[in-house]
């Protein structure tokens, strides 16, 4: 049942990314890729490890000892995620966080 | 507590893109507690996407040095100038470059100073006393011009470091709340 909950908002997410990404607001953008970058995330750890994690310490905990060049694309992106709130986001970087995500896609083998 | 990362003189491996690497906020000011460590890389134009992964690289050498987690954000110099960084004047005045360990806006042929200007005429006698005693010294005991190299350019005029802001306002508001700052970037000819 996780598994099937992570897989819709990831797709959900991703979609939700794409059309505020074509209405050139890019901080939402930001904000939605990246949710669905983590939702992503959560659904590798539970593929791998048959468990998923509960908060975001969780899971940076679990990708840093076990998975860590997800761990680099988390800490990577994160800082953009708590920041988008007083920075302003760029195409460039929603374009960066896009391709991060589909990154995981495929790691997930789940078509976004 | 001070993190001095540039002063302990990492050894970091980056490439010919980076043009500095400056740690700033909270963790070079004296009289704070910095719950991290402020970096800012700049580089020359590149793309985002190869900011952020030469970045990561740096960021992880950078915390071996660090008890507290480095934060760090990638610039470009247009983006550093950009209006929508906010912390380029944190940046720009009070970053410390881990490459040259200096003032990252020496770079830049500017020295940062803080301007303190105060008045003691409504102060009683002894509290003019102790001002002084706080700024000069006593007998032994170092005043905090001594301690944190400032000078005194004219009565009721110090100039100071950047990073000792709060050792020097802490101290000043407990005997007077007269008194101006002015953040300067000065070159000399």
């Amino acid at each position: 049942m996780k598994k099937q909950i992570l897989e819709k908002t990831a797709k959900e997410y991703f979609d939700a990314a794409e059309d505020e990404f074509h209405k050139k607001r890019y901080n939402s953008t930001v904000v939605l890729f990246f949710k669905s970058l983590v939702a992503l995330i959560d659904l590798y750890i539970l593929q791998k490890t048959g468990k998923s994690p509960s908060s975001h310490t969780d899971r940076f905990r679990i990708t840093q000892d076990k998975f860590p060049e997800i761990y680099d694309l988390l800490d990577k992106d994160f800082p953009f995620y708590q920041d988008s709130y007083v920075q302003i986001m760029t195409k460039e970087l929603a374009e960066v966080i896009k391709n991060d995500t589909k990154t995981l896609a495929k790691k997930t083998k789940i078509e976004l | 507590m001070i993190q001095k990362l540039w002063l302990k003189k990492p050894k970091l491996s980056y490439s010919k893109d980076v043009l500095d690497i400056i740690q700033f906020g909270s963790s070079v000011m004296e009289d704070t507690a910095p719950n991290d460590t402020d970096i800012a890389v700049i580089f020359q134009k590149i793309s985002l996407k190869n900011q952020l992964d030469q970045a990561q690289k740096i960021k992880k050498q950078l915390q071996k040095h660090s008890e507290l987690p480095i934060h760090i954000k990638t610039f470009d110099l247009y983006t550093f100038f950009n209006e929508a960084n906010f912390a380029k004047e944190g940046i720009l005045f009070y970053g410390k470059s881990l490459i040259s360990k200096d003032y990252f806006s020496k770079k830049l042929g500017f020295n940062p100073r803080i301007h303190i200007s105060y008045s003691l005429k409504n102060l009683e006698k002894k509290d003019k006393v102790r001002f002084h005693y706080m700024l000069k010294g006593r007998k032994k005991e170092y005043g905090l011009l001594k301690k944190y190299g400032g000078d005194l350019l004219n009565p009721g005029l110090i100039e100071i470091y950047p990073e000792y802001e709060n050792v020097f306002i802490k101290s000043i508001k407990k005997l007077t709340s007269e008194f101006k700052l002015k953040k300067i970037l000065s070159f000399e000819e």
